[in-house]
């Protein structure tokens, strides 16, 4: 998912492209970079094991790649990677949803012993990104020292402007950087992929869980950043969080068709399936003491 | 040159073949495959090769390491189709060096070789599209049918798509299957297309989905001793340095496409085998490129909200 980037239209709205082949512009203060990498090798994956205290892993994690949104003033630094990702996962730990076929292979007789292994194959996660703020910006990934100043999300009553989103201004720059996938044993689906868009009047983030396990259910956990360009010392960040979940028998129930084939792009079925949570938050900076 | 030296040559081209020209060359594909074993013997020296994954322009990578066929002898793990844009050419090429050279390559099934999972997966779709029908969709899940479920290699080596089962100790338990059929959700069929290994178990293991079996160390040391085989070789698992041993050398798993769904970045490997069974891991990169025909898609930006 790549685009040519129109450098004239970067410059004419004030940005400049990342240099020495790093993808993404530094536009009003602000430093937009995404980094696309392989997948795991086999030792870097030994080295996740260890930090994250579990053998189970999805099949393609991208544990290089993400997506940073960094305000350079206030040293706000946003950004989205698998690792922190399957913390979520883990933290959450969710009981595992029995495929279709489930129900025929309990009547078939076992082997005398068996393991039944019982983590959350799906590798839903209630990740939205990671902030801290970053005073040094050499020094990407220093721990936050004691007394400096955090980030947290509070609940607020704007929303995000999806009118003026939905105009077609120009686009500075888009990618697309998948954090994890998993093929569930060609049983469905699980995503976990990070959208980005930049345009004169500001950026837009589409962060987004989603899950298909054919035949049982479908889970869509969205998370929509939006920062209009402004002056102020402090960005104004808006995140909307939207959960949806819906089983096929919902949705066979509601009347909509359960082809899985219908079900690969959650872009154009997730209308179908319930809201579950949703809320709009504002980032905040609090001062520790 | 024959029709069929010539289709080769246009298969190789990335170019599909006529409708009624994929129902021909099924038909005799049929007489040759219906006579093979459910383990179908094969002779060193062999190059095995596993998932494939319509990935065409990195199988002529493949060929290029590996040799072309029949000059070298192969043996393919299945999974064939789906996921790649090419899977129409990627099978009807090896399905025509198949009827071409009967003894010099052998396909095996694998799990994405069945008419529900292609639906699902691009195979389905990539000959509607191709084809504006689903017929020559339907000629080869019905060829898929008649192809093999194991090899064995010399007597020594084992080759399988997924993995063991519960209800098979030995191979002659595997020779007594009715293979003709699509491959069901349960039984030793399905197991041999669909388990895994894992370090996690020693023996069998539940996949936390409720259906499919893992194995561990000990189930794979007691099937290689039973059936006096040296190892087993398998695919159906996404590796990145193209292949893995586990078990202390007693299965390997062998990846054959490199950059799977064209954004992984792993490489691939095959695995020849000489006359006297010594192995060497060939590993290979994605085509470059300029070698696939068509330059990368750029969409134009997404105004997605």
């Amino acid at each position: 998912m790549e685009v040519e980037i129109d450098e004239e239209e970067i410059k004419s709205a004030g940005g400049e492209s990342l240099t020495d082949g790093r993808r993404g512009l530094r536009i009003h203060g602000w430093e937009i970079e995404t980094s696309k990498r392989s997948i795991l090798t086999s030792p870097e994956l030994q080295l996740w094991e260890e930090k994250l205290e579990t053998t189970h892993f999805p099949e393609m994690i991208f544990g290089n790649s993400s997506l940073i949104l960094k305000h350079l003033a206030s040293g706000t630094m946003i950004h989205f990677n698998a690792f922190d990702a399957l913390i979520g996962w883990k933290q959450e730990a969710l009981p595992p949803v029995e495929v279709p076929a489930a129900a025929k292979w309990k009547s078939r007789s076992q082997p005398f012993q068996q393991v039944i292994l019982d983590y959350d194959y799906t590798f839903t996660t209630p990740y939205c990104g990671s902030e801290r703020v970053d005073r040094n910006s050499e020094k990407v990934g220093g721990d936050i020292s004691d007394g400096s100043p955090s980030l947290c999300w509070e609940d607020c009553e704007e929303k995000i402007d999806m009118v003026s989103l939905a105009s077609k201004e120009p686009i500075l720059f888009y990618d697309e950087v998948v954090l994890y996938e998993d093929e569930l044993g060609d049983n469905g689906e699980s995503l976990l992929t990070a959208k980005v868009r930049v345009m004169p009047s500001g950026w837009f983030v589409l962060f987004r869980f989603w899950l298909r396990v054919d035949g049982v259910l479908m889970r869509l956990r969205d998370t929509r950043l939006h920062c209009v360009f402004g002056e102020d010392s402090f960005p104004v960040i808006l995140r909307e969080n939207c959960w949806r979940e819906g089983t096929f028998s919902g949705l066979a129930a509601k009347g909509y068709p359960v082809d899985v084939a219908l079900y690969k792009d959650p872009s154009i079925i997730s209308m179908r399936l319930p809201i579950i949570k949703h809320k709009t938050q504002k980032l905040k900076l609090s001062t520790n003491l | 040159m024959s029709d069929l030296d010539k289709q080769i040559e246009q298969l190789k081209r990335c170019e599909p073949l006529k409708e009624s020209e994929v129902k021909a060359l099924c038909l005799k594909a049929i007489e040759i495959l219906v006579e093979e074993s459910n383990v179908q013997r094969v002779d060193a020296p062999v190059t095995i090769c596993g998932d494939i994954h319509g990935q065409f322009y990195d199988m002529k990578e493949l060929f290029k390491v590996g040799g072309d066929c029949p000059k070298t002898n192969y043996l393919f793990l299945g999974d064939f189709v789906d996921r790649g844009f090419y899977s129409v050419e990627t099978f009807l090429l090896l399905l025509a060096l198949k009827v071409r050279y009967p003894d010099r390559i052998t396909l095996i099934r694998g799990n994405h070789e069945s008419r529900q999972i292609t639906q699902v997966y691009g195979f389905y779709d990539e000959c509607l599209r191709k084809y504006g029908s689903v017929n020559v969709w339907r000629y080869c899940t019905d060829i898929f049918d008649y192809l093999s479920l194991s090899a064995l290699i010399e007597n020594k080596i084992f080759g399988v798509h997924g993995g063991l089962s519960p209800s098979i100790t030995t191979l002659d338990q595997i020779r007594t299957i009715d293979r003709k059929q699509e491959v069901p959700h349960d039984g030793a069929m399905c197991d041999l297309l669909w388990s895994d290994p894992e370090d996690a178990v020693d023996g069998w293991g539940m996949s936390p989905r409720g259906a499919g079996y893992l194995f561990g160390g000990s189930v794979v040391t007691s099937f290689n001793h039973t059936n006096n085989i040296d190892y087993i070789c398998r695919a159906h698992q996404l590796v990145m340095e193209g292949y893995k041993w586990m078990f202390n050398h007693q299965i390997v798993t062998v990846w054959s496409a490199p950059n799977y769904c064209y954004r992984c970045g792993n490489v691939a490997a095959i695995l020849e085998l000489d006359e006297n069974l010594n192995k060497e891991f060939r590993v290979f990169q994605a085509a470059p490129q300029d070698a696939r025909g068509t330059p990368a898609k750029k969409p134009a930006p997404d105004y997605f909200l």
